[in-house]
């Protein structure tokens, strides 16, 4: 008899699977189309330091509404105020000159009021601002007419969508599924079919060809359908030989059948449209033509392309208790009649002929299942592919494997520990005795998880068992390192872009002679498709992991001595200051996959094919980039009240001239383009300015900066140096006369001079002069991080008016004074400053800050810092 | 100050316990191994008594790297259990049981039961109550072992032969192992739960020692109670049990309706299928074709041979007899929407024609039957068995054509 053997139920020996690339690899051309930028919480938030105030009384986040609001006012003054406008803009007066005497009674004098407004925008986030009695009595008097909307109304809508927004940036389940799918080729064949979104909404439909070769390419264009929303989801399956395609959008399902044979094309059949989004659309691998919809209202439907919908259940309820979530999923099963049925709380399966009467639980959320607190169901998908009578349930924590036959015990569970929950999953089934391959997906955190299971064997006794490790493939961010190195901006767009979350995935199981390979196809919701290839490794006798060998650190603790992590993990808390809303798993992931992509060697090297491939579609990105999106404003009316036709008559000077500008003019607005210059026939004036005649009297940083524009910048330095030699003589003289006058001297704060002076005193003190052609790094441009500021420094540099006039953004503005405040606590002690280059350069800006930040402190409490 | 220091510090632990997570699903064992020493000294530090220890991740972070790290051996790994039982008191039973578990797959057997009944006497005041399931658990597993020992024991004995039967030694060690193990076993299979391998072990005992009366009890309770979660095994061992024992057919069938009413799909089917055609009783016979009817939904079994030809067989009894043509019509009603396209396309026959002649032929002649001989199925079938000139194809052709009529009964 047989000796007794237990094999763990997880962690059994598995198939080896390598990677073969080095990270994520770019298959097609960048979706070029794509250039609105995702959602972030900056967008929506209340980011000022109201906002610890303010959340005091309400937890949670705080949407700035009004701030989306005023944009509306702004952007579609049309929409906004049309007809009233229309009608009352006798009623109101533009422009500088005083009203008429006789039309003062019944008109407002609106530049009064403007100017009101920007003095209340300066001061905001001042608590004790008061509103100006007119600009009070106007809101009044006007809140209930002005707006086209009722603001009441207009208000609710746009928080109703704000809140909409927000709960999909901490969760965004409308993408559950994946918008990527697969379509196999015939047997035998090399050409199969990426079906995938794109376009500037996302709501292109494209049927790629692709060759599956060494490595896969794209062939001919693909076919391409526009579709009236976003797609949300791409589902197939086949049967009869065809390839059915289910897409879903918000309001719309449609479906496409997609003949086998290469090159055939892809033919829509059917679209639905539904009152509430649908959350769920699945295509039957049973029947040809067969779909079923779920929406969020509780419905499921069976589609059937020849005899139309047929709604088998209809609850609002969740099923086992009580969820706030509208997201209800169904899937088929063993028995092509039969559908599972599942929301957040666990699945259910009912008969399609008697969905009322006929139905039992498959999985829920609760004991039998060994729950965690507060897990959900994320995504259900039916195994049908390696055992007729399985299903995948994942939740946010763990997958579970449930079996039709055996309902409510999980044969199989496994802790993921991802760091997002799964949205996304792909089966590529195993053939008899091999392990069948499962990829599971987050969106957000672009994770993406292998894990191989042995389903048990029809007849044999076999358990259900996780063989092999789990393993972590690249995610789409991973290859930013594989692109040449960009200029600092393009670097953080390429950044942005490749951090995009994931949409969808999909895998090939691809079989060459004696290799097999696995191909991972993944996109972003930016709409580019990356792929990634993992080799199959035959098994061999276990040899001690040579990469293991080389990122093994004598030292005994990586973390804290690792030089890549430190500065990242000090990095960190300043970026918290800034996003402190964003979700922390997204930071989180981001960190990590900075700093684990750094220490350890990529572990082949990046063939030549797959480097063009980078170069390519960085170039695909650029060029794109290069030209934004020129924006065409709507005109809107009022401009031509600010002046008068009289006044605008007088103005007129040469009268052909003026007529052919204004043509000109007029030519440019309706083209919506740009005059680059005027080239008229009898032009006196040259159409580019000449540059400045450098003046005498002019400030320093501007001459420096012509000197080294020009490239002359050491005839510069050594005409300055000589003329400070011959100022700092004279200012010593000064000072000397002052200390015999036996005041204190306080002229640090003077002029860049003077401060230049104690510059090169100190130089004297330490006995070194000052080169005499001093090469800088960069001396053509300023330096990027801290840009040579103004030398004419005046009180109001730190005034939140001035930083606003500057363009900086009101939430860097405190960040910056507080900056500039800290330079300028440190004392001034002299012999501390490095006697290098730099430092005269830099000495200058900070002495004089200083005072001007002293002065910023004193009036702090006026502004109710 | 000290909300920024616990701040910063937690932060870091989440990064480390990121690292480790990189490192473990890349493999890199000894890097993972080398974040958790730091993880565990980093946790040495801290001195905010606000969370508890994470000594469940380390347990479990460090179980699982020390399966995999080349360096470790068998002994690191017990020292290490050791200190996470002591670690944790709250889940000392917990990490006992995975020991053992760890140590069975490695095939230590000896070890384990050692772990298991050192496991079994652990007192730690509430925790041991706190712990009552698993304690089941353990106790169960301790059962199962013996019950092992208890098998080994029994085939030297059985090797050895009527002569030596006197070694009365070794007799009576197989029967205080029997007592052990009957008595743990027993104890777990009256909780409520899934557990197969335990009523297995125990019926074997049971049935060597010649209690099928308790036997039974036990397996009947296991199927029919309804305080256990639905499970198909359970049906499928007393149906096994109650054929050993020569059981009636009528009981035998009794216990694989209820199988079929609970996973139609059920392999057993098939014989539930031939033992219901043999019946005397027709209305037996109903139910086997309303069985196979069913099995024949599931796409499981959609080119199973066996039923397909079970299926063509009741079927062509019923209509060469022409009696009882409406239960052919009742169970075809339901299907006969769907059936067509997911069994009788034309893509399947071409398929199925191409990948196994004889199931395209029993498929065939159902599809001639329900369908009429205008069906896609059939034509192309009996189009392509005719060009091969096989002869049984030119019988199911004739077959067909004679029973036409039918087919405008049933589907009427």
């Amino acid at each position: 008899q047989a000796e007794v053997m237990f094999v763990p139920h997880c962690g059994g020996t598995g198939e080896s699977w390598e990677p073969a690339d080095a990270a994520a690899v770019p298959l097609l051309p960048p979706n070029t189309s794509c250039s609105i930028p995702q959602v972030v919480p900056q967008d929506i938030l209340y980011h000022s330091f109201l906002r610890r105030k303010l959340s005091m009384d309400k937890p949670g986040p705080l949407l700035d509404f009004t701030k989306q609001l005023s944009h509306f006012f702004v952007d579609h003054p049309e929409d906004a105020f049309g007809s009233l406008g229309q009608l009352l803009h006798k009623n109101f007066h533009l422009g500088d000159s005083r009203v008429k005497k006789e039309v003062r009674d019944n008109t407002i004098r609106v530049t009064a009021l403007m100017e009101e407004i920007n003095r209340l925008e300066a001061r905001r986030g001042c608590p004790w601002k008061r509103l100006i009695c007119c600009l009070r009595w106007f809101a009044h008097l006007s809140r209930d007419w002005l707006f086209e909307v009722p603001l009441g109304l207009l208000g609710d809508s746009v928080h109703e969508e704000l809140q909409l927004q927000w709960t999909r940036l901490l969760f965004d389940d409308r993408l559950t599924g994946g918008a990527l799918a697969w379509l196999p080729p015939e047997d035998g064949a090399r050409v199969g079919r990426l079906v995938y979104p794109g376009g500037e909404a996302m709501n292109r439909l494209y049927f790629q060809e692709v060759v599956l070769d060494k490595l896969p390419r794209a062939r001919g264009s693909p076919a391409e359908f526009e579709l009236n929303g976003r797609i949300q989801q791409v589902a197939t399956a086949r049967s009869d030989g065809e390839d059915f395609v289910g897409i879903r959008s918000d309001y719309h399902c449609g479906v496409w059948r997609v003949p086998g044979r290469a090159g055939a094309a892809p033919a829509p059949l059917q679209v639905i449209h539904t009152r509430v989004p649908a959350s769920c659309l699945t295509v039957s691998p049973h029947l040809p033509g067969e779909l079923t919809v779920c929406t969020q209202g509780g419905s499921i439907y069976l589609w059937n392309v020849e005899t139309g919908l047929q709604r088998l259940r209809h609850d609002p309820q969740t099923m086992f208790f009580r969820d706030h979530s509208p997201w209800r999923w169904s899937d088929f099963t063993a028995h092509p009649r039969v559908l599972s049925f599942a929301d957040r709380t666990g699945l259910q399966c009912l008969d399609a002929r008697a969905p009322e009467r006929c139905h039992f639980d498959l999985f829920k959320v609760g004991e039998e299942a060994r729950c965690q607190q507060g897990e959900r169901v994320m995504l259900p998908i039916y195994l049908g592919k390696a055992h007729p009578s399985q299903h995948l349930v994942a939740t946010q924590f763990s997958v579970y494997v449930v079996d039709e036959r055996l309902p409510l015990v999980p044969v199989l569970k496994w802790l993921h520990m991802m760091k997002a929950p799964p949205l996304f999953a792909q089966l590529s089934p195993g053939d008899a005795g091999r392990s069948h391959k499962l990829l599971l997906g987050a969106s957000p955190t672009q994770e993406m998880l292998l894990l191989q299971y042995q389903g048990e064997r029809r007849g044999g006794q076999s358990a259900c068992q996780l063989v092999g490790h789990p393993q972590k493939l690249h995610s789409i961010s991973s290859c930013l390192e594989h692109f040449q190195t960009q200029l600092p901006h393009h670097h953080h767009l390429l950044q942005q872009r490749l951090g995009a979350p994931a949409a969808g995935m999909a895998a090939v199981l691809k079989k060459d002679r004696q290799q097999e390979s696995l191909l991972v196809f993944q996109l972003s919701e930016a709409g580019d498709v990356f792929y990634q290839r993992l080799t199959h490794e035959v098994a061999q006798p276990p040899a001690p992991d040579s990469r293991d060998e080389a990122t093994a650190a004598p030292g005994s603790s990586p973390l804290f001595e690792d030089p890549a992590s430190s500065p990242l993990l000090l990095g960190s808390k300043e970026e918290e200051e800034e996003d402190a809303g964003r979700p922390a798993a997204m930071e989180e992931a981001e960190l990590s996959q900075e700093r684990c992509a750094s220490p350890k060697p990529s572990p082949v090297a990046s063939s030549k094919a797959t480097a063009l491939r980078y170069r390519r579609w960085l170039k695909g990105l650029s060029e794109h980039c290069r030209d934004p999106p020129r924006h065409s404003y709507p005109p809107t009316r009022g401009q031509k009240r600010l002046f008068t036709r009289k006044e605008l008559q007088t103005l007129v000077g040469d009268s052909a001239l003026h007529r052919q500008a204004q043509q000109k003019m007029r030519q440019a607005m309706l083209e919506g383009g740009r005059i680059q210059h005027w080239d008229l026939p009898d032009s006196q004036t040259s159409a580019v300015p000449q540059p400045p005649e450098p003046e005498q009297d002019t400030d320093t940083l501007s001459t420096r900066l012509t000197a080294a524009w020009a490239g002359d910048w050491n005839r510069w330095w050594e005409k300055r140096s000589s003329f400070y030699k011959a100022q700092r003589q004279r200012a010593l003289q000064e000072r000397r006369r002052r200390q015999k006058r036996g005041r204190r001297w306080q002229g640090l704060s003077a002029s860049f001079t003077s401060s230049l002076t104690y510059q090169s005193e100190l130089s004297e003190l330490s006995g070194t002069d000052p080169p005499p052609s001093p090469v800088l790094p960069g001396a053509g441009s300023p330096p990027r991080h801290s840009p040579p500021p103004s030398l004419e420094l005046d009180e109001g540099l730190l005034s939140s008016q001035s930083l606003h006039s500057r363009g900086i953004p009101k939430e860097r503005r405190k960040t910056l004074r507080d900056y500039l405040g800290l330079q300028a606590e440190g004392p001034p002690e002299p012999l501390e400053f490095p006697l290098s280059q730099d430092s005269q350069l830099c000495i200058p800006s900070s002495q004089s800050q200083r005072s001007s930040a002293s002065q910023t402190r004193r009036k702090r409490p006026r502004m109710g810092f | 100050s000290f909300n920024e220091y616990k701040l910063n510090f937690k932060k870091s632990k989440e990064a480390c316990l990121n690292y480790i997570q990189e490192a473990v699903l890349q493999k890199q064992w000894k890097r993972a191994a080398e974040f958790l020493t730091s993880y565990a000294e980093a946790l040495e530090k801290d001195f905010s008594k606000g969370s508890s220890c994470p000594s469940e991740i380390i347990w479990r972070i460090g179980t699982e790297i020390l399966c995999h790290h080349p360096h470790s051996s068998m002994r690191e790994f017990s020292s290490f259990i050791e200190q996470m039982k002591t670690l944790a008191v709250k889940r000392y039973l917990k990490v006992c049981l995975e020991h053992s578990f760890h140590l069975l797959c490695n095939g230590m057997i000896d070890e384990a039961s050692q772990n298991l009944s050192l496991a079994v006497s652990w007192r730690f005041g509430e925790q041991s109550i706190l712990q009552a399931k698993e304690m089941k658990l353990i106790q169960a597993y301790e059962g199962l072992l013996d019950y092992y020992r208890w098998s080994k024991q029994k085939n030297v004995l059985l090797e050895r032969g009527e002569d030596e039967y006197e070694d009365l030694s070794v007799e009576r060690e197989m029967h205080s192992y029997f007592r052990k193990a009957a008595l743990n076993l027993k104890e777990i299979i009256q909780v409520p739960g899934v557990w197969d391998i335990f009523v297995k072990c125990y019926v074997d005992l049971l049935e060597f020692y010649g209690d099928n009366e308790e036997a039974r009890q036990v397996l009947k309770e296991y199927a029919y109670n309804s305080k256990f979660p639905s499970n198909p095994n359970a049906h499928v061992y007393l149906y096994q049990f109650l054929k050993r024992h020569g059981e009636s057919k009528k009981s035998l069938i009794s216990v694989l309706k209820i199988l079929h009413d609970l996973v139609p799909s059920h392999e057993l089917m098939i014989d539930f299928n031939t033992m219901l055609q043999k019946s005397k009783k027709r209305r037996n016979r109903r139910l086997g074709l309303e069985v196979i009817f069913a099995v024949l939904d599931y796409a499981g079994w959609k080119e199973n041979m066996k039923a397909w030809s079970c299926l063509a067989r009741q079927v062509k009894q019923i209509v060469s007899s022409e009696k009882d043509l409406d239960w052919i019509k009742q169970v075809w009603d339901c299907r006969k929407d769907w059936w067509p396209a997911f069994h009788f396309s034309h893509y399947l026959a071409k398929r199925n024609w191409q990948e196994n002649e004889s199931l395209s032929y029993e498929k065939a002649l159902v599809a001639g039957i329900l369908l009429g001989k205008d069906c896609k199925y059939f034509r192309y079938v009996s189009k392509q068995g005719c060009k091969a000139q096989v002869k049984r194809f030119r019988t199911l052709k004739k077959f067909v054509h004679k029973h036409s009529p039918i087919y405008l009964r049933t589907s009427g």
